[in-house]
Parts: C-alpha cells; sequence; structure tokens
C-alpha cells in the first residue's frame, strides 16, 4: 500500500474532504481487515507472553514463605510505589494523547495531529527514563533472587515493547507526514494506537501486581 | 489506486487480480511467496530431518537390545533420546503436519488465492530450519541431556547445549505462532463466497482448531523456554529450589504449551482422515456437525489439562481431581470423532487405496492409544505408570500411530494433486503394511513391559531384566519390528521421488472427491483459482449433485468407480 497518493494537503472546502474519503480502493478495504485481524491476534498472543510471566511470578510469591524474600539473611527492600505511580501517569497520559492523535488524523487535522503524537513520543521517552530512574533506586538485582528474576524480566519486557513503540510512533510520525497515509487509509496508525494502548494495559497489571499487592 | 478507478466495494473483488507467477529460481522456488512451494519447503526439509530424528530412535532401540546397553555410553544414549524427542516434536511433525498439509491443502480447500500474510507465511518457512540449525549445533556442545522436557535442574546441567536448545525452541516457538496467526486470518476472512463455517471442509475445520492452539499456547513455551534460557546464560533464579525458584514452575509452563502441543499434530491429522474416508468409502461423512465442533471442544480443552502430566510432582490433591475428570472430558469428543469416522464407514463401498488404508490403520492405533490415555488421566493408576514405559508406548500408539498415520495418508491422497502425478500404489501399500505391523510390533509390547515395571529413559535395565527373563526378548522384538517402520519410510522416500517421475498422470480428480481443491488442475497453477467458485453446500454428499458453481473445470465426478446412492431423502425425493 505504500504507493499510496500524494501528501494530504490542509483544509480545502467539503468536496475535497470527502474527496479524500472516498478514494478507498477495494484491495485496501479487503487487506485492511485481514491486517486489522492479524495484528488484534498477534497483541493477543502477546498478552499470553506476559500472561506466563505473571504467572511465573504469582506463583513464586504464593509459594515463597516471606514476601518479600530473604537473601543472606537480609529481606529485600518493597518497591518505591510513589515514584511508579508518578511515572505510570506519564505513560497512561501517553495512551491519552495517542488517542487525540489518531481522533485529530481522521478528522483530517493534521497540525494537531503532529502535536499529539510528538506529545506522545514525548511521553514514551519520558517513561523509559523513568524506568532507567527506578532501575538504578530499586536496590535489588536481576540474578540476585525470585523477586529481582520476576521484577526485571517482566517490566524489562515491558519497556522493551514501550521501546518499540516509541520506533513505531516516530516511524509513523515521518510516514505521516511523507504522505504514505490518506483521510481513509491509514492502517499503520490504527495499528500504532492499538499497540500503544495495549501497552498501557499491560502496564496497569504490572503496576499493581508490584506495586500495589 | 486513485479514486474512482473501482465502483463496486464487494469484499470479494480483491481476489480477482490474478498476481502473474514471479520469475527467476531464487523468487520461484526458494524466497516463495506462495503457499503451495512453502508446504513443499516444509515437507522436504521436515521429511529430511524425519531421517535424523528417525535414526536417533533406531540407535535408542539398538541401546536396548542388551540389558546393560549395546552400542554406547550412557550419556550419549540420554542425549539421543533427547534429541529423538526434541526433533521430532519440534522439527519433524508439527512443521509436517500444520506447516506442510496444512500450507499446501488449507488455502485450496477453501478457494482462496494464498494465505493472508504471505511474507508472514515465507518468514515462518525460513525461521524453521535457522532453529532446526541451531538444535542440532547443540550436540557439538555436549547435547541435551534432560529428556525433550529438559526439566531443571537436571536441563541446567547442559550448560552451552541447553541454552543452545532454549533458543532453539524459543524460535521454532516464533515460526509456530505466527503460521497460526496466518491461518487464523486466511479461514477468517478468505473463505470463498458462499462457503459458510458449517460448509468448510473438515480439514479447514481442523486446520483452524489447530491454529487457534498453535497462536495462543505456543507462546507460553516461549516464555516456559525464554525463563530457562535467562536461567541459563544469566543464573536468574526462576527454577533454582535454593534460591527460592521452583522446578514445577517450569512444568506448569512447559505443560500448559506441550499438551496443547500434542493435540497440534493430531487434530490436522483428525482432519485428513476426516477428509479420506468419505472419498474412499463414497458416502457422506456421517455427523459433519459434531466432527467440526468436537475439534474445537479438544481445543479448547486441551488449555485446561496440562497439570495430569504432572500427577507424580506434588500437585495439591485438591487440584489433582479437577485435571483428571477435565482429561477423561477430551475422551467425549474424541469418542464422538471415532465414532462418527466408523458410522462413515459402515455401509460405504470401500476402496483400499494406500490412502484409506493409512486412514483406516489410524483409525485402530490412534483408538488404541487413546484408550490407554484414558488409563493415565486417573491419578492413582498414573502414579504407578508414569515412569515405566506403559507411557512410552501410550504416546508412540498417539504419535506415530495417530499423528504420522494422518501425515501418512495425506502423501498419497494431495500427492496427485500437488505434482500431477500419482504414487505408486504397489509400493504406497507395501510400504503401509511395514509401518502397521513395524508400528504395532515395537509399541505394543512396551505396555507389559510398562505395566511390569520397566523403567523409562533408562540406558540400561539390568534389575529389571533380573526379575524378568523375557525383557531382552521383547526388547530385542521392538527392535527388529522398529526396522520395519525404518524400511517403510525408506520406501515412502523413493517412491515420493520415484513418482515425480514415473508416476501415472493424476488429471484433476482422480479420487472422485468433491473439495474445491479437485477442482483445478494438477498441480495448480500459481493463482489456484481462476474465477472464484460459489460454493452452495458441504463437500461431502455423495448422493447429490457437486454444490458448485463457477469452477474453473468442469467435474467428472465419479470417474473412476461409479456413483454409489446412499438412502439419504434428496430434495428431489421428497419433492423439495
Amino acid at each position: 500500500m505504500a504507493t499510496a497518493a500524494a501528501a494530504i494537503p490542509h483544509g480545502g472546502g467539503h468536496a475535497e474532504v470527502a474527496a479524500r474519503y472516498h478514494d478507498v480502493d477495494p484491495v485496501y478495504a479487503e487487506t485492511r481487515d485481514l491486517r486489522l485481524l492479524g495484528f488484534v491476534l498477534f497483541l493477543l498472543s502477546d498478552c499470553i507472553l506476559f500472561g506466563a510471566f505473571i504467572f511465573a511470578y504469582i506463583y513464586l510469591r504464593v509459594s515463597a514463605p516471606a514476601w518479600p524474600p530473604f537473601v543472606g539473611g537480609h529481606q529485600l527492600p518493597w518497591f518505591d510505589t510513589s515514584f511508579a505511580a508518578f511515572n505510570s501517569i506519564v505513560l497512561f497520559g501517553s495512551g491519552v494523547t495517542m488517542h487525540f492523535a489518531l481522533e485529530n488524523w481522521k478528522h483530517l487535522n493534521k497540525r494537531k495531529f503532529n502535536m499529539w503524537l510528538i506529545a506522545t513520543i514525548i511521553l514514551g521517552i519520558g517513561f523509559l527514563l523513568g524506568q532507567a530512574h527506578e532501575y538504578s533506586v530499586v536496590g535489588i538485582s536481576w540474578a540476585g533472587s525470585t523477586m529481582g528474576a520476576s521484577f526485571f524480566t517482566l517490566t524489562g519486557m515491558h519497556g522493551f515493547h514501550v521501546f518499540v513503540g516509541v520506533c513505531f510512533l516516530t516511524t509513523l510520525a515521518i510516514q505521516a507526514n511523507r504522505g504514505v497515509y490518506t483521510g481513509s487509509k491509514y492502517f499503520g496508525l490504527t495499528a500504532g494506537t492499538l499497540y500503544w494502548h495495549f501497552v498501557d494495559v499491560i502496564w496497569v497489571a504490572l503496576f499493581f501486581l508490584f506495586y500495589l499487592w | 489506486m486513485h479514486a474512482g478507478t473501482t465502483t463496486t466495494h464487494d469484499a470479494h473483488d480483491v481476489h480477482d487480480h490474478i498476481h502473474p507467477a514471479p520469475e527467476g529460481f531464487i523468487r520461484k522456488y526458494v524466497f516463495s511467496l506462495d503457499h503451495k512451494v512453502i508446504g513443499f519447503q516444509y515437507f522436504f526439509t521436515g521429511l529430511f530431518l524425519l531421517l535424523i530424528a528417525g535414526s536417533f530412535a533406531e540407535l535408542v532401540r539398538l541401546q536396548l537390545t542388551k540389558p546393560e546397553g549395546a552400542i554406547m555410553s550412557h550419556n550419549a544414549y540420554n542425549e539421543m533420546f533427547t534429541m529423538h524427542g526434541t526433533a521430532m516434536v519440534w522439527m519433524v511433525l508439527i512443521p509436517l503436519v500444520t506447516g506442510a498439509i496444512g500450507n499446501f491443502v488449507m488455502p485450496l480447500q477453501i478457494g482462496a488465492r494464498d494465505v493472508a500474510f504471505p511474507w508472514l507465511n515465507m518468514a515462518s518457512f525460513w525461521i524453521f530450519p535457522i532453529a532446526a540449525l541451531i538444535l542440532f549445533s547443540s550436540m557439538l556442545f555436549g547435547g541435551p541431556h534432560a529428556g525433550w522436557t529438559e526439566y531443571p535442574p537436571i536441563s541446567l546441567a547442559d550448560g552451552t547445549a541447553g541454552a543452545l536448545w532454549c533458543m532453539a525452541i524459543f524460535v521454532i516457538g516464533i515460526s509456530s505462532t505466527m503460521t497460526g496467526l496466518n491461518f487464523m486470518v486466511t479461514i477468517i476472512k478468505m473463505r470463498a463466497p458462499g462457503m459458510t463455517w458449517t460448509r468448510m471442509p473438515l480439514f479447514v475445520w481442523a486446520t483452524f482448531a489447530t491454529a487457534l492452539m498453535n497462536m495462543f499456547a505456543t507462546v507460553a513455551l516461549s516464555a516456559a523456554t525464554g525463563a530457562l534460557f535467562i536461567e541459563h546464560v544469566f543464573n536468574v533464579p526462576f527454577f533454582d529450589a535454593s534460591r527460592g525458584g521452583s522446578p514445577v514452575l517450569f512444568e506448569h509452563m512447559f505443560w500448559f504449551y506441550s499438551h496443547p502441543a500434542v493435540y497440534i499434530f493430531i487434530i490436522p491429522a483428525f482432519g485428513v482422515v476426516s477428509e479420506v474416508l468419505p472419498v474412499f468409502a463414497r458416502k457422506p461423512i456421517f455427523g459433519y456437525k459434531m466432527i467440526a465442533f468436537s475439534s474445537m471442544a479438544i481445543s479448547i480443552l486441551a488449555f485446561t489439562v496440562w497439570a495430569h502430566h504432572m500427577f507424580p510432582s506434588g500437585l495439591a490433591p485438591w487440584l489433582q481431581l479437577p485435571f483428571m475428570i477435565l482429561t477423561y472430558a477430551i475422551g467425549i469428543p474424541t469418542g464422538i470423532k471415532v465414532f462418527s469416522w466408523m458410522a462413515t464407514l459402515w455401509g460405504g463401498r470401500i476402496h483400499y487405496t494406500t490412502a484409506m488404508l493409512y486412514a483406516m490403520g489410524f483409525l485402530i492405533t490412534f483408538t488404541f492409544g487413546g484408550i490407554t490415555g484414558v488409563f493415565l488421566a486417573s491419578v492413582p493408576v498414573d502414579l504407578h505408570m508414569h515412569g515405566t514405559y506403559f507411557v512410552v508406548g501410550h504416546f508412540h500408539y498417539v504419535v506415530a500411530g495417530g499423528a504420522v498415520m494422518g501425515f501418512l495418508a495425506a502423501i498419497p491422497y494431495w500427492y496427485p494433486k500437488a505434482t500431477g502425478r500419482m504414487m505408486s500404489e504397489r509400493i504406497g501399500q507395501l510400504s503401509f503394511w511395514l509401518f502397521f505391523i513395524g508400528l504395532n510390533g515395537t509399541f505394543l509390547p512396551m505396555h507389559w513391559l510398562g505395566l511390569e515395571g520397566m523403567p523409562r529413559r533408562y540406558a540400561s535395565y539390568i534389575d529389571f531384566a533380573k526379575s524378568n527373563p523375557d525383557a531382552q526378548f521383547w526388547n530385542t522384538f521392538e527392535t527388529a519390528m522398529s526396522f520395519l517402520m525404518v524400511a517403510s519410510v525408506g520406501l515412502l522416500v523413493f517412491n515420493v521421488l520415484w513418482s515425480i517421475k514415473h508416476g501415472k498422470v493424476a488429471g484433476i480428480n482422480p479420487w472422485g472427491a468433491r473439495t474445491l481443491e479437485w477442482t483445478i488442475s494438477s498441480p495448480p497453477p500459481y493463482y489456484n483459482f481462476k474465477k472464484l467458485p460459489e460454493v452452495y453446500g458441504r463437500p461431502y454428499d455423495y448422493d447429490r449433485p457437486l454444490p458448485y458453481k463457477n469452477t474453473d473445470n468442469e467435474l467428472d465426478e465419479y470417474p473412476e468407480y461409479g456413483r454409489v446412492l446412499m438412502p439419504i431423502p434428496t430434495p428431489a425425493a421428497v419433492g423439495a
């Protein structure tokens, strides 16, 4: 689908906008359905990957004699909930901005789309920096205990997903401004939004399991 | 692709674009996007690996001809049966039944021109030989020794070889997941006009049920092997009990995938048998909906029974009971299938072709393996027999007598469609009898040896042979019989290669079958269907006209055998 038309011009009268909406070609209409289903299934299978590690964490935690576990006679520290809560707000906020970005694209408002998308990318990078800070102050190590094993594996996998998401959204921003997508053909943006919301939802589970439980 | 070039938005317009076939050797045969070529690639790669994994099995059998072990060290024996199991499950069976047969047949049967994502399909295939290379390279580092399950803590002693094992399984898991995703989207979205869910051929139902498990179970295996890998490499304590980890946790994560895995390779075999039986009995399949829905029931129940592999691991008693009952429950849909197949044969005019012989052999051996599986589902019986050859016998009846038999039925059945030539019936029937006798001769004695207490996974059985003087006789007998299967596979490979040139020319529909792939030429053209066929009914109603319109060829419906009328009221008979 990369052969698509030239960049979307701004504004324009009603007829022009309508024309931009009616350039649906059936090949696109069909493959969008295929790709959307494929992408949703991919995200569901990714859920199982996180689910398996979350199961491992719950299993290890429930079967441990004490939590946080004792290593070398000392009990490991709890996580700092307040900073993680702040970082969570950053990530959830990026979900909101991504929603606005897609909505503005659908309404052909490209300037606002760019603004919201860049805000999303910045918030995503902010979350990653926050995670890096969290790792440096958390006081446990990956290979030191089952707590560290589950924490760093799960949040690391999630952080990797956020990193991939930031790259994904950056690519989308470049593509959108080069005219790859139009007012009716924007599957890449739909996929990016779905992926970003997926990353948010996974973080809800991780935040609850590590910081609130 | 500008505005206004198309006026209709009908969903099937798209498929009316016929893409030109690629030119050049590499685009045509190596990095091909065509599902048929990819099916062939899976087939030949899988067959090659089958010979390797099978030779490991023969080494294992030769070792057991003497109670103290005949040919190799105990360490080498452990490596051999580990590599045999791993390679057979992930590198041979799953690629052959889902990758080869599924890829070639499924899009043809739903009237599609390719799978939904051809690029993804190509990537799934090329990941597979890479995974196989990683797996076999582990043998250069001493090889894995802990059995195909690679339970920690024993597997953690394998070092680099164990890490490579994890990597190989992780990588092949990605391939499996992508294939599952691709097939699910293809079946949901790309069926020919008029092909409703209950008009799909039963092989497509089976492929759908398999794809569902491929998608959602394989990822759990990726998690298990991924965790084991980071424990190997970074010493992270997931499974190390001395540091708070739990080996039983690995068993849970592993079997959450690996129980569905056995259904991943048995359900396509169910599909093959459901196709072959009505064709060669010249009768409508009995209980179409029950067979289709029981495939789905099996694939959903498969996610709920994994812990029945772990009864001896100290599973809490309150957990044992539900897993036992759920495992029994799987016997119900499986039984429905077996009875439906028997009812399909009942009163049919049976043609004993090679494919039919394999399908009927499947009914016998698979049912036997299924019934011993019900024995093992019972907690007290399982605790007694878990570590014995009874389990080996049961498992091989299901896998060799079920999945492999189904696969072997599929080869002569679809070979004419794939190559345009028939396989030699004479060689085929000889190889069936060799396989059938060899299979029963090899695995049947394992049941009573197991009941007498012969432990599995041991490189020697000196103590057992002391109390059971006939142990060596039976083991030698099994080894001798297993070479009949080797001869059978050799004949199969010969037959496949020989018939490409020398087989009888097949024509469009040599079997008088009624699914859509038999309406196009053999071998099918690059685009499969020139016109998209319209579907008006199920493909099994032998007493009615073909339920298709707009097919590429007018079908000679019953070319060889003549028509058999079944006592089912046709619309004309009841005045409709």
